[in-house]
């Protein structure tokens, strides 16, 4: 146990430093692949000229710098978020199958969207750019909000419950989701609102960057001080109280922060499954369960991941473009399964 | 009345009894089945539209129209007597046409079910989109034609390559036929065509500037392909579609093929749940786009989707487009 963790101390830097650079190749590869050919040094040169408008670099300047670069960094935001807080749900349930979505996020965000997209005209021309993933933020807290309410009684919070309420929500929201869009949904709407459920980084600005980054800092940073007690829950109920946690309160705490994060990022890329629930294991079969070194490398590898499936999901069936949450399942499945095959750590997250 | 028992007397009178001396029925169902004594010529009438052969005994009488364009064309062909309802308009039928639409009663604000649709006891069904034929619903055209129910489907859902004005007179020629009303038919085709020309020869010798036709889209653009009518409608306007290459009536492109393409003009579709004035505001709020001529220097036309599509409204939208493209050419 000890002489395990020990070597698993040791492996982190190195893990992550590998990681770390896999994330600036894959980087790179997404600014100098995309559906309009641009010649990498040229690429180069764009980036290294910096932004702002560039006499006669017009439209390759414009497409580096302002749908690639956006794009790769929404999707190394994304998927680190989405890593974390799948981690981090994992541990707060106990359960190896929790996600990100597991309670209600994304259904939450589905259903915002939706009664925007088919009901809130007014509010569509009040708020601009901003209604939509305002109306998903919305969404996505209310079912979260719902979520907690529900698995709260007298202050307990089992994981049980949570799951349950979870669920339930889920089924409640979707069944919504489906009512407006076969009762009211135009053509139109219908498309929009799919992405909203398979999820996707086309749409990433500059101006929505600030938002999602800021959450994942702040989220992941808290939770790696929280790394301790997060090991603790892993112990069992009774473990972590006979070492002096109030596992209710803090629960319930987490859930609140770990809920924040989720919400703004399910607010600009929509659902983006397997990432949340994937990622946090393989980062265990590396380096252990111990959340100080895990929660780093968990972000680092959903990093890296989504910015790689991204780039095929743009670039395998051009010119024509794939959803992100297709390819995250199809690349990122069988690479799980055979991890899973050779792995021999099975610790971790205990049902 | 169930159109059940019609469809039996049909198949068991023999057809030599239905021609002229038929004029004589007792019910009226047998009234129905029978064609108006020979003011009719040319019956029965066999046609082949989307791989359904029909056969029209006789002039439908109690036809329902599906989508706008469907129901437009019934109505240029003076026909809202012969249709007994209509469905699913995607905006508002055109304002010549209003106090005859309004005679004729509306099965459903969307499509009727199969229930609904039957109920209004139809002899002829036509849809404008695929999806008027919607198997899942029960209304595909085999389960109607079971009914004793003719159908047709715009030719604009069927046909291989690029769609332009000869399907829409082939379209026109065939529904003006299947009523007995040929000459109608072949009076608004002269008529649609009339207009065109006109506009195509004022453009002739102008630049064509290139056009950006933005149906929806906030990850991607869905644009308009090489094959819609919409193609041929920025074309004959003396414009040319930038994805003109898009082997599809409609798909979506990402906006990075969109900005190499430096469209000078963006044509948006008015339709649905966005306002044209969101559509724009995507597009002039996206720091991506700032540098594509027609973003910059704001240049939008904006035709409803209802015009972009195989009826009797792409003369309209040819003329309206090319005074936007040609302002100087009127």
């Amino acid at each position: 146990m000890r002489l395990r963790a020990a070597r698993a101390f040791t492996r982190t830097p190195v893990v992550l430093a590998l990681l770390a650079a896999a994330l600036a190749a894959s980087a790179l590869a997404g600014l100098v692949l995309g559906p309009v050919r641009i010649p990498p040094g040229r690429v180069l040169d764009l980036v290294l000229a910096g932004p702002g408008p560039r006499a006669g670099g017009g439209a390759f300047g414009a497409i580096v710098w302002d749908v690639r670069m956006p794009r790769v960094l929404l999707g190394a935001v994304v998927g680190a978020g989405l890593a974390v807080a799948g981690t981090v749900l994992q541990a707060l349930v106990r359960n190896p199958l929790a996600d990100p979505f597991l309670l209600g996020a994304s259904s939450g965000a589905s259903a915002g969207a939706v009664l925007v997209i088919v009901f809130g005209a007014g509010f569509l021309g009040f708020a601009g750019t901003a209604a939509l993933p305002l109306a998903a933020f919305a969404g996505s807290m209310g079912a979260l909000v719902a979520v907690y309410a529900m698995a709260r009684r007298g202050g307990a919070m089992t994981t049980g419950r949570l799951i349950l309420a979870g669920v339930a929500v889920q089924y409640v929201l979707s069944a919504l989701t489906s009512l407006v869009l076969v009762l009211s949904a135009r053509p139109d709407q219908v498309r929009s609102v799919l992405f909203w459920t398979l999820g996707g980084l086309g749409g990433a600005r500059w101006s929505e960057l600030a938002l999602p980054a800021g959450a994942l800092l702040l989220g992941t940073g808290s939770l790696v001080a929280l790394a301790r007690p997060l090991d603790l829950l892993l112990a069992g109920e009774e473990g972590a109280q006979t070492l002096g946690l109030d596992t209710g309160r803090f629960r319930a705490a987490v859930f609140v922060l770990t809920s924040l994060v989720i919400g703004v990022l399910v607010a600009y890329s929509g659902a983006i499954g397997f990432v949340g629930l994937m990622v946090p294991h393989a980062a265990r079969m590396v380096v252990g369960a111990g959340h100080r070194a895990l929660l780093p490398v968990a972000a680092l590898g959903g990093a890296v991941f989504l910015t790689l499936a991204d780039l095929i999901a743009r670039t395998a069936a051009a010119p024509e473009e794939i959803p992100v949450g297709v390819v995250t399942a199809l690349v990122g499945g069988p690479f799980f399964l055979w991890m899973l095959r050779r792995s021999t750590r099975t610790e971790g997250v205990v049902g | 009345m169930s159109s059940y028992p019609r469809a039996l007397l049909r198949a068991l009178l023999p057809v030599p009894l239905l021609i002229p001396l038929a004029a004589c029925g007792g019910s009226p169902a047998a009234q129905d089945a029978k064609a108006t004594a020979g003011a009719a010529p040319g019956f029965p009438y066999s046609v082949t539209n989307c791989g359904v052969t029909s056969t029209y005994q006789a002039p439908p009488r109690r036809a329902v129209a599906m989508n706008q364009h469907a129901t437009e064309i019934l109505l240029a062909l003076g026909l809202e007597g012969k249709t007994a309802g209509t469905a699913y308009l995607d905006d508002a039928v055109l304002p010549a046409y209003r106090p005859a639409y309004d005679k004729i009663k509306v099965l459903a604000k969307e499509y009727p079910s199969r229930e609904v649709l039957l109920g209004a006891n139809p002899d002829f069904v036509y849809g404008g989109y695929s999806s008027a034929f919607d198997k899942a619903q029960g209304r595909d055209r085999e389960q109607l034609a079971k009914s004793g129910i003719n159908s047709r489907l715009s030719v604009e859902y069927c046909t291989q390559g690029k769609v332009g004005l000869d399907q829409l007179r082939t379209e026109i020629t065939e529904v003006a036929r299947t009523f007995g009303v040929p000459e109608r038919g072949e009076r608004l085709i002269a008529d649609e065509q009339r207009r065109i020309d006109a506009v195509t020869a004022r453009v002739k010798d102008k630049g064509r500037p290139a056009v950006f036709v933005y149906d929806s889209g906030e990850a991607s653009a869905f644009t308009s392909g090489g094959n819609g009518i919409g193609n041929e409608i920025v074309s004959l306007a003396g414009g040319t579609n930038v994805f003109a290459d898009l082997q599809d009536t409609f798909g979506d492109v990402s906006w990075e093929k969109v900005i190499e393409r430096k469209p000078e003009v963006v044509l948006i579709y008015d339709y649905g749940g966005t306002t044209v004035e969101a559509k724009k505001q995507r597009l002039l709020k996206d720091p991506a786009l700032a540098q594509v001529p027609a973003i910059r220097n704001q240049r939008f036309v904006v035709l409803p989707l209802s015009s972009a599509v195989l009826g009797v409204r792409v003369a309209d939208a040819v003329e309206s487009l090319g005074a936007r493209l040609h302002p100087d050419a009127a």
